[in-house]
């Protein structure tokens, strides 16, 4: 079976498979850079190697929420990064791990190659975030994290208007947390597959501390 | 107690609530029973062993012998039989026939086939189970390694998610879907294609005559040309004959229903095809019309519309096919000349001309084997063999036959449009004798006006026409083949004739049981002859090898069957007689048919060279005989004429025509009447069937199946279901008789290949590289002979199976081999030999084979076009469709360019053009570069299209060549008439006036004492479009001025002299203008192989600066300005320009110097971004290497060219390969010793920087 991009599924698949990523990746990151200590973290296996998975509830939850929140826009295509910001007590924005999503240049795909090609991009760029501390300046003590979307166009008064969970509303970025002085920018890994384009890089800044 | 009550006990009781519990206790009393069982068993039957003492069986489904019967077998024979399959106790599970579901779950398992057990026990020890697995031997499909290495995956693989999980364990091996999703596309993309096939075949007559499948779908033969359609695919690749192969794959696609247009077009064209032929038959049509009772003319019908559109485009036609169908069928009689044939032939691309010394070669060469044995066995590694193999091979004539068969037809069809009119002398004939028979009653037998077709088959064809000089071998039971010994020969050391017997019979045993009563079967491993060789002990002696080609009736009796080994017919049938081969007696035999069959009718399709079908329908109407009346005068005629008699089926359509013949043999006809046809399908086996082969029988007996009438119980859904959309509807419909596939004459092919599995024996990587370029060489030579350039490249390759004797039993044979083929989808159509080797030999690193253990190769180019592609671009590829609208669009100016640059090349190299790129800078005789790489999505391959120039010429009204006033004798210009003088008059003027303003410079190298004969090819190109005087671009071809020898020019007379400074001295003033051009042509010249040019080249570069003057970039860089202030330059800047912080998805189209990456960027949103053509890293990498390691000092264009990539690359959002590459710069040019590379590496970084810069906002982090 080919599915197009007119299929009505077509973007709930895309969404799907990323949001699951996303998830992953978020929960790598936090245990990679080192936001929360380890001992809230628990191996697991995902994408066929092992990742690591906070067992803290209310940090699930709010990845979780957050996602949920973010997947429509990923269906309707409208969202152009996911941004995982790693701040210092002051808020001011160290680390940010990008995730930035595009339209993969093919129009249509087939079943067949969906899941086994994707599967091994998306490990792929989980290993790399595993040892993207080798690159990375250490963060300064006492880090926090939260999740920034580039929406295109006028996507962001759709999410205004339209609360996907209730009581999690989505709030335009401060400036402070978006500006980061002297941002150093490292590549991590990019990714074409049939369905999905997407690259993934940190921005660092120069001098974290 | 209630039910529920019940319920709730059993669920809660230990022993009997959980599965395990009752399940285990049920598994071991069943185990109890049949080891106290055994013993009676073994009692009863008396002969018992122990054989299986380490085997646990578990029955699947219907076997044969059944399960019960195994069951006893494994008692006899001390093995285990589960009833319930374990994974952890069961060893082997034995099935006939798995559902792909369960095939998926049984992963892993070993699989076998209940012969394995009977033939254990008939051997008296187990045997090597690996033969007899299920799946390799069912799945057709050529990658049965890819099973044995990842656990049947390829079974498995149309579940995706599951095969990348086990792909990705079993290291580095591809995953077999590729193949499947390329069978996929190929399906997808056919009806483009189909619609280009008909299209050439009517610009160029003699196309056809390569028809669909020629019968070397075979393995150790020659051509290999697959039918597109995964129906036909296991037929070819199994075991099958490939002439009686052949016959029933090619009209597979015309079987069906016209459901969709594409389908029906060929037919429709073949209709119209026809129908000038017979100025007569307009009115038979009428009758035809008319007379909707009858199933052949509803398909007539149906075509009719079509048919009146096709009209006008087949009005062309009598004109290129005179022209082109000069060459005729007739055997070439060269002897060696083989090469030379193949270049002058344009439409015949396989004959040889060696068929009458073939049958002396070939001894010789056998000769040569047994003496010389391991010098014989690297020959796969020489670079003649090729060539010689296929002049050699006496299956690949056989096969070429059929296509040279059907291009006679065509020829006389052709000739007879031209002459308007033929005389049928056989016909004339035969309305003779119907006038002397029934004088008087001429009413024509009511059922001559239904559509009949005659098929024609020669009985035992080689037997018969090598009987003919052999009187005393009549009523013997006679074979054909090669060997004319006792059928024993001497056992060479490292064979293991045994298994490979074992395993062929095997084989055979299933082969035979769909086999029909076709007289020309052979299986597929190659023929050669083993002969006692003297001085051998004959002790050591096994059965000879050599296959039997055809065997008589006689013989057949014996249980003798074609396609057999000698050897073992032999110890069937004591007093088996062997006849030669003798090609050219086969040749004149045949050849003698298909005269006779055309004196008749011309509506021939020819199938082999001895099977033909006829179309009589019009025949029977206009002379009002009867079918079975012809069908005696040609059976007649044949007889009379060849000596060899001829069966002849009769129906109202090729299937039951085909039928038919089954039940005419031996010499005999039938006529299979419409009134008879359900009673006589009935009791068809459905094997009978076309495209029913062992795999889909086996199938269909799974699902109770064995007869067509027990087919015509399936419902067509079911059917469909089961086979699938396309497959399912052909079988519905043949197994009641319906057909409608029209008798062709011209058919389309669907691939060209060349494939050679016979004494491939390579030690060396470099061996099989240099074969894989000979081969392709070969390939190359086959698609321009049929005028073809293809798309897809796929390498077959036969690796030794696991286990498998080294050495084969058949001497230089391929032996068991697990079939891989792997295939690459280019860019563009090629004919290039050179490309073709390039992905090749890329395609068959990646397989990391051992290429000790290879027994075969093969390529194969499919998604065919013609090259001479229609100019409108109608149908055509995609690439090509985007050059012609960048045509368009840039109207005169580039296409007088290109057109000009391609010219400079094709003449000074017509060899070779293609390795040239866009601006045509390689020299001459430099080798083509092996680093070009046909990329999908870039704008160069297409550029490279060696048959531009005639394109792009003919797409102009009117282009003049003219020499250089000096180079014009006056005389001669005097004498032209008026207007041509003025023409060329102003042409020069137009030079003078007008220096040019695409200077096009061509820089050969070498050429450094020869001045004078480059700078005599000054060429002018005026097109006549009038109104755009102002785009007349004059190009003039000169060498560097550095290049021009002084003596040389010191002794050309003055004229040329002053000629040329002046066009010196305009090249140079148009110097600021060619930058454009001479920066993109510089990485090209980085890629030529011999870094030593290079180096020279630059040297020379350095050396005249002042003709060439510095740009501002590399004014700056040697200035040692800091890059970073000059970074907005021309290229650098356009993204800032176009593009705001924080883009919304604008994707910033930044034009550098160029514009044909622009346009095209226009129809193809994300090309991707390329170096010199390069764009996979390893490539990049090289080349970069090259790069800063050959040349001392870079040229700014070059890091011009650089930067554009980089930018490129952030363009397209590939961060990481942008980090790679200037990561890999960093250290190779800071490394450098020059310190001008540490600059230069600045200067890329800097402009990368101010890039990423706008485009992230942030700027690379370099440690």
């Amino acid at each position: 079976a080919t599915l197009t991009r007119q299929d009505l599924n077509f973007g709930q698949v895309v969404a799907d498979i990323l949001c699951e990523f996303l998830e992953v990746a978020i929960h790598m990151i936090l245990y990679v850079r080192e936001v929360y200590p380890s001992g809230i973290f628990q191996k697991r296996k995902k994408y066929n190697v092992p990742v690591q998975m906070s067992c803290h509830p209310e940090l699930n939850r709010y990845i979780q929420d957050t996602l949920h929140c973010v997947k429509p826009l990923i269906e309707k295509n409208e969202a152009e990064k996911v941004v995982v910001v790693i701040m210092d007590k002051e808020h001011h924005p160290v680390e940010r791990f990008v995730f930035e999503i595009s339209q993969p240049p093919l129009l249509c795909i087939s079943s067949d190659t969906l899941l086994s090609h994707v599967e091994q991009l998306l490990r792929a760029v989980i290993l790399k975030i595993s040892v993207c501390d080798a690159v990375l300046d250490n963060n300064p003590p006492g880090c926090t994290f939260t999740v920034l979307v580039h929406t295109r166009e006028a996507a962001t008064r759709n999410m205004e208007k339209v609360q996907v969970i209730k009581d999690f509303p989505w709030i335009v970025a401060d400036e402070q947390e978006v500006h980061m002085e002297e941002p150093k920018l490292i590549p991590l890994k990019t990714m074409t597959s049939d369905i999905l384009k997407m690259q993934l890089y940190v921005e660092e800044k120069a001098k974290k501390t | 107690m209630s039910r529920d009550g019940w319920r709730k006990k059993a669920s809660e009781d230990d022993g009997w609530g959980g599965m395990g519990g009752y399940m285990a206790a049920k598994v071991s009393k069943l185990q109890e029973q049949f080891q106290k069982d055994a013993p009676i068993e073994r009692q009863k039957d008396g002969k018992y062993s122990c054989i299986f003492s380490d085997v646990a069986i578990y029955v699947n489904g219907y076997t044969d012998p059944c399960a019960d019967e195994l069951r006893r077998l494994m008692m006899l024979h001390g093995g285990q039989f589960h009833l319930y399959y374990s994974r952890s106790k069961t060893t082997h599970i034995i099935a006939t026939n798995l559902p792909n579901s369960k095939i998926q779950v049984l992963r892993g398992e070993k699989v076998v086939r209940p012969e394995w057990i009977t033939d254990s026990i008939k051997a008296g020890r187990q045997l090597s189970y690996i033969q007899y697995q299920l799946y390799t031997k069912q799945k057709g499909l050529n990658f049965t390694s890819m099973c044995k290495r990842g656990g049947q995956d390829s079974v498995s693989s149309r579940d995706p998610a599951k095969t990348s999980l086990s792909l990705i364990q079993s290291d580095g091996v591809q995953p077999s879907k590729d193949i499947l999703k390329s069978t996929h596309i190929n399906h997808a993309t056919n009806s483009t294609e189909q619609i280009n096939h008909q299209l050439d075949i009517k610009l160029n007559g003699s196309y056809s005559i390569i028809s669909d499948e020629d019968a070397g779908s075979h393995r150790m033969n020659g051509i290999h040309n697959e039918d597109d359609d995964n129906f036909c695919a296991p037929l070819s690749r199994g075991s099958r004959g490939p002439l009686l192969t052949n016959g029933y794959v090619h009209p597979v696609n015309g079987a069906l229903k016209p459901q969709d247009l594409m389908e029906h077009l060929p037919q429709v064209v073949d209709a119209e095809s026809h129908r000038p032929n017979n100025p007569q038959s307009g009115h038979n049509e009428k009758e035809q019309l008319s007379n909707l009772s009858c199933a052949g003319s509803k398909a007539d019908l149906h075509q009719r519309p079509s048919v009146s559109a096709a009209a006008p485009v087949e009005q062309h036609v009598p004109y290129n096919m005179q022209n082109e169908l000069q060459p005729k069928p007739t055997c070439n009689p060269g002897t060696s000349a083989e090469t030379s044939n193949l270049q002058n032939q344009t439409s015949k691309i396989l004959l040889n001309g060696s068929y009458h010394t073939t049958s002396n070669s070939a001894h010789a060469d056998s000769a040569v084997g047994m003496q010389s044995g391991s010098k014989q066995a690297a020959h796969g590694a020489e670079a003649g063999i090729i060539s010689e193999f296929f002049s050699h091979s006496r299956l690949h004539h056989i096969s070429t036959w059929r296509n040279e068969f059907s291009e006679y037809v065509n020829t006389l069809q052709t000739r007879r449009r031209a002459a308007g009119g033929a005389v049928f002398s056989g016909k004339e004939k035969l309305r003779k004798l119907k006038a002397n028979c029934h004088s008087g009653s001429s009413m024509p037998a009511p059922q001559a006006r239904q559509s009949c077709i005659l098929h024609v088959d020669m009985d035992c064809f080689f037997v018969s026409v090598g009987l003919r000089h052999r009187p005393d071998l009549k009523g013997k039971p006679v074979a054909v083949t090669s060997n004319r010994g006792p059928g024993r020969v001497a056992q060479r050391p490292g064979a293991d004739p045994h298994l490979e017997f074992q395993y062929y019979q095997n084989k055979q045993k299933q082969y035979r049981k769909e086999k029909t009563d076709g007289d020309f079967e052979m299986t597929p491993s190659p023929q050669t002859e083993e002969t006692p060789s003297n001085g051998v002990n004959l002790d050591q002696t096994a059965l000879s090898m050599a296959e039997i080609a055809s065997c008589s009736y006689e013989a057949r009796q014996a249980g003798v069957r074609n396609g057999m080994f000698f050897g073992r017919a032999k110890q069937l049938c004591p007093d088996l007689e062997s006849v030669p081969y003798d090609f050219q007696a086969y040749k004149e035999v045949a050849l003698t048919m298909y005269e006779t069959l055309a004196s008749f009718t011309h509506n021939i399709e020819a199938l082999s060279c001895d099977e033909v079908l006829v179309d009589a329908t019009a025949l029977l109407a206009e002379l009002g005989v009867t079918p079975d009346e012809l069908a005696g005068v040609i059976r007649a005629d044949i007889k009379e004429k060849t000596g060899c008699s001829a069966s002849v089926g009769m129906g109202s359509n090729i299937l039951l025509a085909r039928m038919a013949t089954r039940k005419a043999k031996p010499n005999g006809q039938y006529f299979l009447r419409s009134e008879e046809v359900d009673d006589f399908i009935r009791d068809q086996p459905v094997s009978s069937l076309p495209g029913v082969g062992r795999s889909m029988s086996s199938k269909l007996a799974s699902l109770g199946v064995s007869t067509c009438g027990d087919l015509q119980q399936l419902s067509i859904s079911r059917l469909q279901k089961e086979f699938g959309p396309r497959t399912g509807q052909t079988l519905f419909r043949f197994c009641r008789g319906l057909d409608d596939r029209p008798v062709r004459s011209e058919k389309e092919r669907k691939s060209v290949s060349a494939e050679m599995n016979y004494n491939i024996r390579f030690t060396q990587v470099e061996e099989a590289e240099s074969f894989l370029t000979n081969l392709s060489m070969e390939v190359q030579k086959r698609l321009e002979g049929a005028g073809l350039r293809g798309r897809r490249v796929t390498l077959k390759v036969m690796m030794r199976k696991a286990g498998a004797p080294v050495e084969p039993a058949k001497y230089g044979g391929h032996g068991i081999c697990d079939n891989l083929a792997r295939s690459v989808l280019l860019a563009h159509p090629t004919d290039s030999g050179q490309l073709i080797a390039t992905e090749a030999i890329k395609i068959f690193h990646a397989l990391k084979l051992d290429v000790k253990d290879m027994r075969g190769v093969g390529l194969q180019v499919q998604q065919l076009e013609g090259s001479h592609a229609d100019p409108s671009g109608h149908g055509s590829s995609r690439g090509r469709s985007i050059r012609d609208m960048l045509l368009a669009r840039q109207p005169v100016h580039r296409q007088n360019k290109e057109s000009l640059a391609q010219d400079g090349l094709t003449n000074t190299s017509p060899s070779r053009p293609f390795s040239s790129n866009q601006e045509g800078v390689l020299p001459p005789q430099s080798p083509p570069s092996t680093l070009l790489d046909p990329i999908p999505g870039t704008s160069k391959g297409e550029l490279l299209n060696p048959r531009t120039p005639n394109h792009v010429r003919t797409s102009l009204n009117l282009s003049i060549e003219v020499p250089s006033p000096s180079q014009v004798d006056l005389s001669v210009l005097e004498a032209l008439p008026a207007e041509l003088r003025k023409q060329v008059e102003q042409s020069w003027s137009h030079r003078e006036e007008r220096p040019s303003t695409s200077f096009h410079l061509s820089t050969p190298p070498r050429i450094t004492s020869t001045p004078a004969p480059m700078l005599g090819t000054l060429i002018l190109q005026i097109p006549n479009q009038s109104g755009q005087p102002s785009t007349t671009g004059i190009v003039l071809e000169l060498p560097d001025f550095s290049q021009v020898d002084p003596d040389v020019f010191a002794a050309l007379p003055k004229e040329l002299q002053e000629e040329l400074c002046s066009a010196y001295r305009n090249k140079k003033n148009a110097q600021a203008q060619s930058a454009a051009v001479e920066q993109k042509k510089l990485f090209p010249q980085l890629k030529q192989p011999a870094v030593g040019k290079t180096k020279r080249r630059y040297k020379r570069k350095n050396a005249s600066p002042a003709k060439n003057g510095p740009s501002p970039l590399k004014k700056l860089l040697q200035t040692g300005n800091s890059p970073a202030k000059s970074s907005p330059s021309k290229m650098v800047s356009l993204p800032i320009n176009n593009q705001g912080l924080k883009t919304e998805n604008v994707r910033c189209t930044s034009s550098p110097s160029t514009d044909a990456p622009k346009i095209l960027s226009k129809f193809n949103p994300r090309p991707v971004p390329t170096l010199a053509g390069a764009f996979d890293f390893s490539d990049i990498r090289t080349l970069l290497h090259e790069w800063v390691t050959t040349i001392s000092e870079p040229m700014e264009e070059d890091i011009l060219q650089v930067v554009k990539y980089c930018t490129d690359l952030v363009e397209d959002k590939d961060l990481e390969k942008l980090y790679l590459v200037i990561k890999y710069m960093k250290r190779l040019m800071q490394q450098s010793s020059e310190s001008v590379w540490s600059m230069a590496f600045d200067f890329i970084l800097d402009n990368v920087q101010v890039v990423v810069q706008q485009t992230y906002g942030s700027t690379l982090k370099i440690t």
